[in-house]
């Protein structure tokens, strides 16, 4: 560039917009969702992605591709905006705030940034290598309504490789240490169960519904999808709404299955699903001691992942909903009963060391009869 | 600094740098090079062709400050005095940096580094603004007891905090400049033996954090002189013995109007109210609920990005203390376990937005920001406040009767 000019250039007009950091007022979008995708390498964690951004729904969506350490935090993410077929990269700088006394995660304040640079970002696909157990993500994303975040959890997405699946669950059966597949299972909220072309190629259908009977004993709650190369349906997997305390209708229809959720037969690994009823009203406050005694304290030994429920409150005509990823737990009203239904207690947990008679016989403690 | 009414973009109060006319023009080159508007806008062509001969050396100006790497001063270069903080604390720079601000502050220039003695025990994070043991730490994710050695240091080191604190607070009048404080926090602390913990901390560049008016907390001691009518909050953290105390309180300067006195002193009951609450068995998450209720009530809004933390030989880890009503906080208070709760309190809206040095936050809405903090022990059958008022400490607050 040269400095040495002798005639100024035209002078351009002000504009009233300021020509740097402008960030739109949040209230005025909803928040945006973000999905997390995990797997073991090579399981079809790209290939979903790269799905995602192909195929024509008029959707902007940014990728974020991070490699997770011991610390969860983003220094750089690459923006891959699937809009009408055309695949935009841009790498971009993300501000790693200190922790220090923030109530939002670096990670949160990055990817809210990042949705106050872009206009009108439909999703945000977060997918991670590297990182064998998503709960302290899915405890980081997950952020309280009060602080009206530009981001909101949507899902956490697991894909499986059915050709490895077998063998990556068999490979530590006879050792001490915890296969993270396990983990990866129980915590999602969608399983995709990737090449079952190669699993069908060489068998009849058996196998693949035995490898769904696994997933299902570990978490009962996700919904598996069989995939070839990751070809799912979009509406399956996005805008799930997974954490959504007001978005029960999902939930319900989950805990209409009540019988089918509880795994009977107990999985080498030990994660299981149970689902336990109680018909009576419960006491919200007794119902949070509880809560808090098997999340918190890790009363009755057991180790528990995740909790789903719909809970029928004493003094309430309020359906309540109840919703943990470990420590992390909530219970807000959701809905109006309705006249015709059966107020029940439902509450599914999936974890280890889980014992049915004790949370069965801990959560009567709560009803209002028993004082 | 710039003027215009309080909403009105800057462009309102533009002069022309030739004739003084109202301007509505720009240099294109300045545009270019991101350079402030101000001295810089013109309101003709004709003016600005008159104003070429000596407006271009701005240009020349930038582009040798651009040559440095990362486009901004190196902050730890030897004329690294008096110019504007960027990126955390890592750079410096001659203009003030663009910003559509939300109120009438402005950022000031910030002073050269203050050196800590030799003999003095330092944070890992003093010599390089990185903490290197306190991210990886276990008690980033549990809740620490503390024994009773490390409670007697603590009560020692929050003692010389609040002696710094007190000693700001006698300083605190219309014409003192922020940095000013930080010196008289900087000389406090280190004569005590201690270090201030702030300086450096993931490069904060000074020792003291001073928070005027909107800004809601992480303000940057500066060039700025206090005006009679400011509210500033004066958060002090020294590190002794091993250990960090923190604390902050909000002073007026001047004569205040009674609204900002009224935001003040309903901060304060909110910090009251929250500590008298504390005892073994209660849900950290109940702070917020009793914060939130007093604020509300008194119709102002509680920020919801800073939240209370837990503090010992780590100057921030677990737990969360947000401040807000309706949080998933988890964990209950235990006996031995030491905090702090630090409410900030908005006359406007909660939403907070940040400046271009990477620290100061300030009120969406441009109104003012209030805060209180101490440094807590649960004990078995309560609370003790091991930052609390001295029987010394000068009586600034009307609704404290001492």
């Amino acid at each position: 560039m040269e400095d040495d000019e002798d005639e100024p250039p035209l002078a351009v007009a002000i504009t009233a917009t300021v020509d740097h950091v402008i960030s739109q007022p949040s209230d005025t979008f909803p928040p945006v969702g973000v999905t997390v995708i995990t797997g073991y390498l090579g399981a079809g964690k790209s290939t979903l992605v790269n799905h995602i951004l192909k195929t024509q729904h008029g959707k902007r969506i940014a990728v974020i591709l991070n490699e997770f350490g011991e610390e969860i935090g983003v220094e750089r993410a690459m923006i891959n905006e699937g809009e009408e077929g055309g695949l935009v990269e841009e790498w971009v700088e993300l501000d790693n705030g200190c922790i220090c006394c923030t109530v939002k995660h670096s990670l949160v304040q990055a990817l809210e940034q990042l949705v106050q640079r872009k206009e009108r970002l439909d999703h945000i696909l977060l997918e991670t290598t590297g990182l064998a157990n998503p709960a302290p993500l899915a405890s980081v994303l997950w952020l309280d309504d009060q602080l009206e975040s530009a981001v909101k959890l949507d899902s956490i997405i697991t894909v499986i490789d059915a050709k490895n699946l077998r063998h990556q669950l068999n490979l530590h059966r006879d050792s001490s240490s915890f296969p993270e597949a396990y983990l990866q299972i129980a915590f999602a909220d969608v399983v995709i169960l990737n090449k079952v072309d190669q699993v069908m190629a060489d068998d009849s259908g058996n196998i693949l519904e035995e490898l769904e009977k696994e997933i299902r004993d570990i978490n009962s709650l996700a919904s598996i999808i069989r995939s070839t190369r990751c070809q799912v349906e979009l509406s399956k997997i996005l805008d799930c709404q997974a954490y959504d305390a007001s978005h029960v209708a999902h939930l319900e229809a989950l805990l209409e299955q009540n019988k089918s959720l509880t795994t009977r037969e107990l999985h080498d690994s030990g994660v299981r699903t149970l689902c336990i009823c109680e018909p009576k009203k419960i006491d919200l406050d007794k119902v949070r001691m509880w809560l808090e005694e098997i999340l918190w304290d890790k009363k009755y030994g057991m180790d528990v992942y995740r909790c789903k429920g719909v809970l029928s409150i004493v003094n309430s005509d309020q359906l309540h909903t109840l919703q943990a990823v470990r420590e992390i737990y909530e219970i807000v009203p959701a809905r109006k009963w309705r006249k015709d239904e059966s107020q029940l207690n439902k509450i599914v947990f999936i974890g280890k060391l889980l014992n049915e008679e004790v949370l069965y016989d801990s959560l009567r403690a709560c009803t209002v009869d028993n004082c | 600094m710039a003027g215009g009414g309080a909403d009105a973009v800057e462009t309102a109060a533009l002069c022309c740098a030739k004739c003084g006319k109202p301007a509505h023009l720009q240099c294109p080159k300045c545009v270019e090079l991101k350079l402030p508007r101000e001295g810089a806008a013109f309101c003709t062509q004709d003016c600005f062709k008159a104003s070429w001969g000596s407006h271009k050396s701005i240009h020349l100006k930038a582009k040798l400050l651009e040559l440095s790497p990362g486009n901004e001063q190196d902050a730890t270069s030897p004329a690294s005095s008096w110019l504007y903080c960027l990126k955390k604390g890592q750079a410096r720079t001659l203009k003030m940096p663009n910003f559509d601000w939300t109120g009438t502050l402005r950022p000031y220039p910030i002073s050269k580094k203050r050196e800590v003695p030799a003999h003095i025990e330092q944070p890992d994070w003093a010599s390089d603004g990185i903490p290197k043991v306190e991210p990886n730490s276990d008690l980033q994710h549990t809740v620490e007891i503390k024994t009773p050695d490390q409670i007697e240091r603590m009560r020692e080191t929050c003692r010389i905090a609040r002696e710094v604190l007190d000693a700001a607070a006698r300083v605190i009048r219309p014409g003192i400049t922020t940095d000013e404080i930080d010196a008289v926090v900087h000389e406090a602390t280190v004569s005590a033996g201690g270090y201030p913990s702030p300086l450096n901390y993931h490069f904060f560049p000074k020792s003291c954090c001073t928070s005027v008016n909107e800004v809601i907390c992480h303000g940057i001691p500066d060039a700025r002189k206090l005006e009679d009518g400011d509210i500033v909050n004066v958060d002090v953290t020294v590190y002794h013995k091993g250990v960090h105390g923190d604390l902050n309180e909000t002073f007026f300067v001047g004569n205040v109007d009674e609204a900002s006195q009224r935001l003040v002193q309903c901060t304060y009951e909110c910090l009251e109210k929250a500590i008298s609450i504390v005892k073994p068995g209660v849900r950290f998450r109940e702070v917020g609920e009793v914060i939130n209720r007093h604020a509300l009530m008194s119709g102002f809004s509680v920020v919801k990005s800073y939240c209370g933390h837990g503090i010992g030989e780590l100057f921030h880890c677990a737990p969360n203390i947000p401040h807000y009503a309706r949080n998933k906080a988890v964990g209950i208070m235990k006996a031995g376990q030491t905090f702090t709760i630090e409410p900030m309190i908005n006359a406007g809206v909660w939403r907070d937005r940040m400046w271009p040095d990477g620290w100061t936050a300030v009120t969406a809405d441009g109104k003012c920001s209030a805060q209180f903090e101490h440094t807590l022990l649960v004990t078995e059958t309560g609370v003790e406040v091991l930052t609390a008022r001295l029987p010394t400490s000068p009586n600034v607050f009307p609704w404290i009767h001492s």
